[in-house]
């Protein structure tokens, strides 16, 4: 009996030392640390020492930034809709290059993501359903059936798109539809606003919509307006030769997800109240501030700049600006994550303390929103046919820019600003073309939302 | 029988044919129209079908949100809506109204979102009280059946998968709500559904209200989530050439399935309204070129008539052909009764001849040497006139069955040529003619049957002695190119008149076929005369003789090409 229980203990050792070598060489993926809290929050202010003895409005950014995963984690699924324009604006070297981009894109994606393509023209039809994307050379062949000709239905190209990222829409994907389009809605609703509402409707059921724009007879507004609500993406493309490059770097960030349905509160203590949102848009409900994304990239930074009002302090005090709670769903793990984060703002007579406490890296991105609002501004401007005040307020923004750059030693910023001054130039003299808008329009998007450049 | 009875025979079959065929092509007239009106009916009844569907859809989807809004308890209220508006995404804008202190949700100001504000200015007339909260019941069931032929089947299946999805998120608000108010309250609580027009575009309010003396809240549809769920289950349409689409108030396509590119200018065949769930939408359905709903067109139509034509076309080309035999049959009748009585003449009066002087000679009657000699020279040249005659329509005989057996040997034209010539030359001089030869030294051979082509010449130089003794010169030739002899026996007689130059070388055609005629014939020489030289591999041709005559051109291959 005793020797039994000697190999018994002995089996019972080296059982606990197999388990242990197995916890060594395969740790759990899902719970890697990188996994575990991916969002984090930072608040800022403009200026982190504020005049005393003065009521001001004080501009609070919060910073949300998304760590890059580990290699080695396995990354959140895929549920990719790629649809396509057919009209026949599209035919030619354009339809080519498409169909090459989105079967580069869909090469890309691994045997767990999911993948459909739907194609428009007045009519709609679903080349691939939505399935694995492990059967690539039968997705590649049904993209020779694709032969451009009449109108454009993009309504129902996006609806059939949703439809096909509906039937995976219980799982842990993340949900993306990718929409290229050259030309005028002409089937279905095509105003801005509905397109709109339809990228809204969608971003309540997790799906972003990324568009994707070529050439200069698109509807930019309805384009711009479709991801902004759905936020997903927007390009412009001015030749089809850049589509694979957009293609390939949407596609890595829909792979990079690592946070969906992002929603941040931001609470002002009693005396602090709200004025604005910048750049944004979201809803201020007394002292509470309220914001929603939707995605978050492994490796950006996202943020939202709120303008609050600050009661008069008193030197030396110590008061509490704001607090932030982010509130996520981990791609990885799928389950809710928070972050939170304080600002405090000191307060001095001095005003030369004031003016280098000014946090230059807030104050810049405060400048490029304002900037975006006034590319926009420019825009509706040029539409009611005022070139003029277009470009008058072009070169409002620049010179503000400008003065920005002279203060703070940036040249990107200099740059930037004299760039716009020639913008507003040409606009001035030969009124904003169709390139120039939809530039705009997409720069304009792109810094409001955090996009990345590509 | 007459070309007249011919005539009138192939008209005989031709009229009744074209009477039939007129009546048949009325009856499939009227049975393509009957077919188009039947694919009018069930594109109709089709769409009808669909638009009810629609209706039904949208109807189930108010009445789940309405029992969904209902059955929120008064504490949560706030919170749920709220919830609502933020994950439904068949919820636009969501209320909370009050008649004593008007709107309590979305908030003033900055509270509220720019799409809140809209919201709120839009449906001002309600909110500040001036238009009272309508309490509205469709006539449509919602559990009417979706009815009709089996081809609809598919795409009212097609349908009620989108509508079972759409349920699917309505429901999603009730099911989050667990409790139901109290039930002392139910019987007063209500609600509806308020189709709204705002700058010409259409909004949908549901509403609902527990307590007599509660508030008035509910939810804005969102419209393009409703549009982007049914144009998914919209039904494929099987038809060419065929469409449906939704169109709103301003006759926009909001959704369109079919091959027609629709613009302003199309106009719909018919139209089904979607009133009262959409007013003013409509289901409208539209065909090209023709009013022939489900492609079939003149499909049935044009395959018919090209098969009518063609039965006319046999017929009438049926009756050609029997009228054209018809008449082949009378000429060839009449060329042989013709050909009987040449032959019956020719054939009399030699044999009258031999029988005269045969007599004469048997009586002996004539004493003189001489005479008798002269008279027997007779019979014996009758006789081989005869003889000759009775070849011929043998020659004939057995070319028409193609029994004619030839020996082929080479046979050097010129020598040929002029010992036939030489041969011949007292008959030629008897009749006042000069044989004119023309044969080149070169030796020239060709491969020919030596009896065929000497029956052939000699019937030609017989002609020139019988038709044109008065030209006084007959030309013998001969001359080779490489390829082929060509042996020209050409005369300076009358020639032969262009009307006949094609028919000549038909069988029994006489230039003159009268019994009176003044020379002898049969009208078969030169038809067999043809058919031999064609059956050795050669050809006889007509061409008119320089200045004047004619001129018999046989062409034979050289030996080398033979």
């Amino acid at each position: 009996m005793k020797g039994l229980e000697k190999i018994s203990k002995y089996r019972l050792w080296m059982v606990t030392l197999l388990a242990l070598c197995c916890i060594t060489i395969y740790p759990n993926k899902g719970s890697a640390k990188s996994t575990v809290n991916p969002v984090k929050c930072r608040i800022e202010l403009d200026r982190n020492i504020l005049p005393a003895r003065n009521a001001q409005n004080v501009v609070v950014k919060v910073t949300l930034d998304a760590e890059k995963p580990e290699i080695k984690i396995d990354r959140p699924k895929v549920n990719l809709s790629i649809v396509l324009d057919r009209s026949g604006s599209m035919s030619g070297r354009k339809i080519e290059k498409a169909k090459e981009a989105a079967i580069e894109a869909l090469r890309r994606l691994g045997p767990r993501d999911m993948c459909s393509v739907v194609i428009y023209d007045h009519n709609v039809n679903t080349i691939v359903p939505a399935q694995s994307a492990r059967n690539i050379e039968w997705i590649e062949s049904r993209f020779n059936s694709i032969r451009p000709g009449g109108n454009t239905a993009l309504f129902g190209g996006v609806s059939q798109g949703a439809s096909e990222i509906r039937k995976n829409i219980g799982r842990e994907y993340v949900h993306r539809i990718i929409l290229l389009s050259d030309g005028l809605a002409n089937v279905g609703p095509s105003s801005p606003e509905e397109l709109g509402r339809l990228g809204a409707a969608l971003l309540k059921e997790g799906i972003s919509v990324t568009t994707i724009g070529v050439g200069t007879d698109y509807n930019e507004d309805l384009m711009a307006r479709l991801s902004q609500n759905s936020d997903g993406n927007t390009y412009f493309v001015e030749t089809s030769d850049d589509l694979p490059r957009i293609f390939t770097a949407e596609l890595g960030d829909v792979l990079d997800v690592v946070a969906k349905r992002v929603k941040v509160i931001i609470e002002c203590p009693e005396d602090v109240t709200p004025v604005r949102i910048i750049g944004r848009d979201g809803r201020i409900r007394g002292r509470t501030i309220e914001l929603s994304l939707n995605q978050l990239y492994g490796g950006q930074e996202k943020y939202a700049l709120v303008e609050v009002k600050v009661p008069a302090g008193k030197t030396g005090q110590d008061m509490e600006i704001a607090r932030a709670e982010v509130s996520y769903i981990n791609s990885y793990t799928q389950e809710k994550g928070t972050s939170t984060g304080l600002v405090k703002a000191a307060f001095s007579d001095d005003m030369r303390v004031v003016e280098q406490s000014t946090n230059i890296a807030v104050k810049k991105e405060l400048y490029l929103n304002y900037n975006a609002l006034a590319e926009e501004k420019a825009i509706s401007l040029s539409d009611e046919g005022k070139e003029t005040d277009a470009a008058a307020v072009l070169k409002g923004s620049a010179q503000n820019i400008r003065e920005f750059a002279n203060k703070y030693k940036d040249q990107e910023m200099l740059d930037k600003a004299k760039a716009m001054e020639q913008e507003a130039d040409t606009i001035e003299v030969d009124g904003m073309s169709s390139k120039q808008r939809k530039s705009l329009r997409s720069k304009s998007y792109q810094m409001k939302n955090q996009q990345m450049e590509k | 029988m007459g070309k007249r009875s011919i005539l009138f025979y192939w008209l005989l079959i031709l009229i009744p044919a074209i009477i039939i065929s007129s009546a048949t092509f009325r009856l499939l007239y009227h049975e393509q129209e009957r077919i188009n009106s039947l694919a009018l009916s069930a594109a109709e009844e089709r769409t009808r079908t669909i638009g009810e569907t629609i209706q039904v859809t949208i109807e189930a989807v108010e009445d789940e949100l309405t029992q969904s809004l209902l059955n929120i308890p008064g504490d949560t209220l706030h919170k749920t809506l709220l919830d609502w508006e933020g994950n439904n995404p068949l919820v636009r804008n969501v209320f909370i109204w009050d008649e004593a202190s008007g709107l309590k949700y979305p908030e003033k100001g900055m509270a509220a979102t720019s799409e809140e504000r809209n919201f709120v200015s839009r449906f001002q007339g309600l909110f500040t009280g001036r238009i009272p909260w309508p309490s509205k019941k469709s006539n449509i069931s919602s559990d009417q059946p979706a009815s009709g032929s089996s081809g609809l089947v598919q795409d009212i299946n097609s349908l009620k998968k989108g509508r079972q999805e759409l349920l699917k998120i309505a429901q999603n608000n009730a099911s989050k709500v667990n409790t139901s108010p109290e039930s002392g309250d139910q019987e007063l609580s209500k609600g509806g559904w308020i189709p709204w027009f705002s700058e010409n575009r259409l909004y949908i309010l549901g509403w609902a209200k527990q307590k007599k003396n509660g508030p008035v809240y509910g939810v804005e549809l969102e419209l393009m989530t409703l549009l982007s769920r049914l144009i998914n289950s919209f039904p494929v349409i099987p038809s060419v050439h065929t469409a449906y689409a939704l169109v709103d108030d301003s006759d926009r396509v909001l959704h369109q399935v079919g091959d027609i590119m629709i613009d302003k200018k199309t106009k719909p065949l018919f139209t089904v309204s979607l009133a009262p769930h959409l007013p003013h939408w409509a289901l409208a359905f539209y065909t090209q070129g023709d009013n022939s709903p489900g492609g079939s067109g003149n499909v049935f139509m044009i395959p018919a008539c090209l098969l009518l034509i063609i039965f006319i076309a046999a017929i009438a080309a049926g009756g050609f052909l029997l009228m054209r035999n018809a008449k082949q049959n009378m000429i060839d009748a009449m060329q042989k009764t013709s050909f009987v009585s040449n032959v019956s003449h020719e054939l009399k009066t030699p044999l009258t001849s031999i029988r005269m002087f045969a007599e004469l000679l048997l009586e002996g009657r004539v004493k003189a040497h001489e005479k008798k000699l002269k008279y027997l020279q007779v019979i014996v040249s009758e006789s081989r006139r005869l003889t000759r005659l009775v070849n011929n329509v043998l020659d004939f005989s057995r070319l028409e069955q193609g029994q004619k057996k030839y020996h082929i040997e080479e046979i050097n034209a010129g020598v040929f040529l002029k010992d036939l010539a030489e041969f011949h030359n007292p008959r030629i001089k008897d009749a006042g003619m000069k044989t004119i030869l023309n044969i080149p030294d070169k030796e020239i051979i060709i491969q020919a049957d030596r009896d065929a082509l000497e029956q052939v010449v000699l019937n030609l130089i017989d002609n020139s002695i019988k038709y044109a003794s008065s030209g006084g010169e007959i030309f013998l030739s001969t001359k080779g190119d490489g390829r082929e002899v060509e042996i020209r026996i050409e005369d300076r007689g009358p020639g032969i008149p262009d009307t006949h130059r094609n028919k000549i070388f038909d069988k029994f055609h006489r230039v003159d076929d009268s019994l009176t005629a003044t020379k002898q014939g049969s009208g078969l020489g030169l038809s067999i005369a043809k058919r031999m030289m064609e059956d050795i591999g050669g050809s006889l041709s007509y061409t008119p003789g320089q200045g004047g005559g004619s001129c018999f051109v046989v062409k034979l291959p050289l030996k080398s090409d033979f």
